[in-house]
C-alpha cells in the first residue's frame, strides 16, 4: 500500500492534476484495492465534517488580516520604518527585507503576499543604492518563508488539525526557531557582506530623530501581534477567535494609519477567498485520504515496514529529512506538508518523537521547499516583482539562507528544547 | 463566444466571492462580540458552531471562484516542458478529472443533506441548529463548483478544437505565480 500511494502520488501529480483532487483519487484507490469495506459511502460526511470546523476558520481570518495590512499600505510603511533602524548594518537594506518579513510573519498568515509587497517596495531601492540583486532578492524570498513558522501560522494550524496536536502549543514552539532563523539570516548576511562589501550596497545611518519618528510606524504592527498572541495566552480567546481579533485590529489599524477604500476591501476579500479555497481543497482531500489510509490499516503496515528496515529513531529522522529536501524541490509547500502528514507523522511518532517538535522540524523543511528550485513559490513571487534580470539570480541568492535553514534543522534535531522549551515552560 | 461565456461565469463567481467575504467579515464580528461578552460574564454560547457552518459554506462556494482564477495548485513540472497543443492536452485532462471528482463529491454530499431533511435533524449543540438549513447551502456550493468545472471544461475544449491554445491556457492553465499575488 505504501508503494501504491507513493507511485500513485508522484504519477498523478506529474500529470498536473490539481493537488487536492490527486488526494481524493488516491483515497478512491485505497478504498477500491485495500479496504475490506466500501469507504466511499463516507465521502459526503467526511467533506461536511472536515469543512464544518470552527478551528479552520482561522485560515481565512489570518489570510484576510494579512491582505488588509498589505493592501492598505501598512506593509510599505513598516518597510520604510525598519529601513531607518537596520540599514547601518553591513548589508544595509537587506536587513530591512528580513526584518519586515519577520514582523509580518508575526501578524499574518499570508507570507506570499508579504514577500510580494516587500519585493515591490524594495526592488527599486536596491537598484538605486547599488545592491547585488542576487543576495538582495534571495533575502526577500527567504524572509518570506518565516510567515509559516512565526505564529500565527496557517501551516501550523493545518498541521495541528491533521495530527490532532494542540495549536497554541505549536504556536509557542514555533516562536524561538522562527526568531532564531530570522537572526540566522541577519548574521549570515552580515558575514557575507563583511567578506564581500560590494554585495551589500550603501550603508546608511539615519539621524536619531528620524529613527524615533519611524518607530511610530511600527507601533501598530507590534500592537497587533501582542493583541493576537496575548488573547490566546491570556485564555480570552482560542487561536481561531484570536484570528477574528486580528482581523478587527487590522481594519482599525488600516483606518488610522493606512489607505482604506472599498476597492481595497474588495481586493482583500478576493485574495482571501482564493487562498482559502485553494488550501481547503487540499485539506479536505488530505482528510479523505487520511481516513481511507487509517481504515485500510496503514498503521500496521508502516509498523512492519519500519521493523523490516531496522532503522534507529535517529536514522528514521535522517531519512525523513532527506525525503523532505528531495520532495521539496518539486512539490509546492502546503501540498508537500499535507500529503506527507498522514504517512510520515505516524511513523515518526511511533519512534517516540514528540509530534509538536516534529511539526516545527517539518515547517523548517517546508520553508526550505519554498525557496528551492524548480518549484519554490517564493522564488517566483520575488522574480515576478523584479520585472528584470534572470530567475537564476534569485535562486543563487537564496543559497546562504538555505544553509541557515539546514543549520536550524540540525540544531532542532540535536536540541529539541529549541522548539519545546516555551510550550513546556508555559504549560 | 466561449470567451464571452467565461467572462460571464467569472463575473458571477466574482460576485459570489464578495458575498462569501462579507459573510466572513460578519462572522469575525460575531466572534469578536462573543469574546467581549464573555469578559463581561455572558456569552452567545454558539459562536464555534456558527464559525463551523460559515467555514463549510464559504469553502464550498469559494471553490468555483478559485478554479476560474487558476488558484487550485497544480504541479506543472512536466506540463511546463510542453507548449501549445501538448500543454492543452494536460490542461483538458486535468480539468476533466477535476470535474468528474467534484461531481462525485457533490453526488455523495446529497445523502448527507437528504438524511437531515428526512429526519429533520438538529445539531447536537447549544443552538440546536436544524442541519438542513446549513447543509443546503453547503451542498449547493459543491453542486455549483461541479457545474462551473464542467462549463469551464466545455468552453476550454471548444477553444482547443478551434486551435485557440492561448485562450484555453488562460481559462484552464496552471496557476500563474505572479497572478497569485498581484
Amino acid at each position: 500500500m505504501i508503494t501504491y500511494i507513493s507511485i500513485g502520488l508522484l504519477g498523478l501529480l506529474t500529470l498536473s492534476i490539481p493537488v487536492g483532487i490527486v488526494l481524493f483519487l488516491l483515497g478512491f484507490g485505497v478504498d477500491a484495492f485495500f479496504s475490506p469495506f466500501p469507504l466511499i459511502k463516507g465521502l459526503g460526511n467526511l467533506v461536511w465534517s472536515t469543512s464544518n470546523n470552527s478551528t479552520l476558520i482561522a485560515i481565512p481570518f489570518f489570510v484576510l488580516l494579512g491582505e488588509v495590512l498589505v493592501r492598505s499600505g501598512i506593509a510599505t510603511r513598516t518597510y520604510a520604518a525598519l529601513d531607518r533602524w537596520v540599514s547601518w548594518l553591513p548589508g544595509g537594506l537587506i536587513h530591512a527585507n528580513i526584518a519586515t518579513a519577520t514582523m509580518f510573519s508575526a501578524t499574518s498568515g499570508s507570507s506570499v503576499a508579504t514577500a510580494a509587497t516587500v519585493a515591490t517596495v524594495a526592488m527599486p531601492q536596491a537598484e538605486k543604492l547599488g545592491y547585488d540583486p542576487k543576495l538582495f532578492s534571495g533575502a526577500i524570498a527567504a524572509g518570506g518563508t518565516l510567515g509559516i513558522m512565526i505564529p500565527p501560522s496557517i501551516n501550523l494550524i493545518v498541521y495541528g488539525f491533521l495530527t490532532q496536536t494542540s495549536i497554541p502549543r505549536l504556536f509557542l514552539a514555533g516562536l524561538v526557531p522562527g526568531l532564531g532563523l530570522a537572526l540566522g539570516f541577519v548574521v549570515i548576511t552580515v558575514i557575507i557582506c563583511m567578506i564581500r562589501p560590494s554585495l551589500g550596497g550603501t550603508r546608511r545611518v539615519f539621524p536619531l530623530s528620524e529613527m524615533l519618528q519611524a518607530l511610530v510606524q511600527l507601533i501598530p504592527i507590534i500592537l497587533l501581534f501582542t493583541m493576537i498572541i496575548g488573547t490566546i495566552y491570556k485564555g480570552w480567546a482560542t487561536p481561531t477567535e484570536a484570528a477574528a481579533v486580528g482581523v478587527a485590529g487590522a481594519i482599525v489599524i488600516a483606518l488610522f494609519f493606512g489607505e482604506v477604500s472599498l476597492r481595497m476591501f474588495e481586493q482583500s476579500i478576493l485574495g482571501t477567498i482564493k487562498i482559502t479555497s485553494m488550501i481547503m481543497l487540499v485539506v479536505i482531500g488530505a482528510s479523505f485520504l487520511n481516513f481511507t489510509l487509517a481504515s485500510a490499516g496503514l498503521g500496521r503496515e508502516l509498523q512492519n515496514f519500519l521493523t523490516g528496515l531496522g532503522l534507529s529513531p535517529f536514522g528514521t529522522i535522517l531519512v525523513v529529512v532527506c525525503i523532505y529536501i528531495v520532495l521539496g524541490f518539486f512539490i509546492e509547500t502546503l501540498s508537500l506538508m499535507v500529503v506527507t502528514i498522514p504517512i510520515i507523522v505516524p511513523l515518526v511518532v511511533a519512534q517516540g518523537y514528540d509530534p509538536i517538535w516534529f511539526g516545527i522540524l517539518m515547517i523548517v523543511l517546508i520553508e526550505m521547499a519554498l525557496i528551492t528550485p524548480p518549484v519554490g513559490l517564493n522564488l517566483y513571487v520575488v522574480q515576478g516583482a523584479r520585472k528584470s534580470g534572470k530567475m537564476s539570480e534569485v535562486m543563487l541568492g537564496t543559497i546562504p539562507y538555505v544553509l541557515a535553514m539546514l543549520a536550524m534543522v540540525a540544531a532542532l534535531i540535536a536540541f529539541p528544547q529549541i522548539a519545546l522549551m516555551l510550550p513546556d515552560a508555559l504549560q | 463566444m466561449e470567451q464571452n461565456f467565461l467572462i460571464i461565469l467569472r463575473r458571477l463567481n466574482h460576485g459570489i466571492a464578495i458575498l462569501v467575504g462579507i459573510v466572513l467579515f460578519a462572522c469575525a464580528a460575531i466572534v469578536l462580540m462573543d469574546i467581549v461578552l464573555r469578559q463581561l460574564g455572558s456569552s452567545f454560547g454558539g459562536t464555534d458552531e456558527i464559525s463551523g457552518y460559515v467555514m463549510a459554506i464559504a469553502t464550498s462556494w469559494g471553490m468555483g471562484y478559485t478554479l476560474l482564477e487558476l488558484g487550485h495548485v497544480r504541479i506543472d513540472f512536466l506540463r511546463s516542458r510542453f507548449a501549445g497543443k501538448g500543454r492543452a492536452v494536460f490542461d483538458l485532462f486535468s480539468m476533466a478529472v477535476l470535474s468528474a471528482t467534484v461531481s462525485l463529491i457533490a453526488f455523495k454530499a446529497w445523502p448527507v443533506l437528504a438524511r437531515s431533511l428526512a429526519n429533520g435533524s438538529n445539531a447536537n449543540t447549544p443552538l440546536e441548529t436544524p442541519l438542513a438549513w446549513v447543509q443546503t447551502p453547503w451542498f449547493l456550493g459543491w453542486v455549483w463548483f461541479a457545474i462551473v468545472a464542467w462549463l469551464t471544461f466545455t468552453a476550454a475544449f471548444l477553444m482547443v478544437l478551434k486551435g485557440q491554445f492561448g485562450n484555453s491556457e488562460a481559462a484552464i492553465g496552471a496557476f500563474g505565480e505572479e497572478e497569485a499575488v498581484q
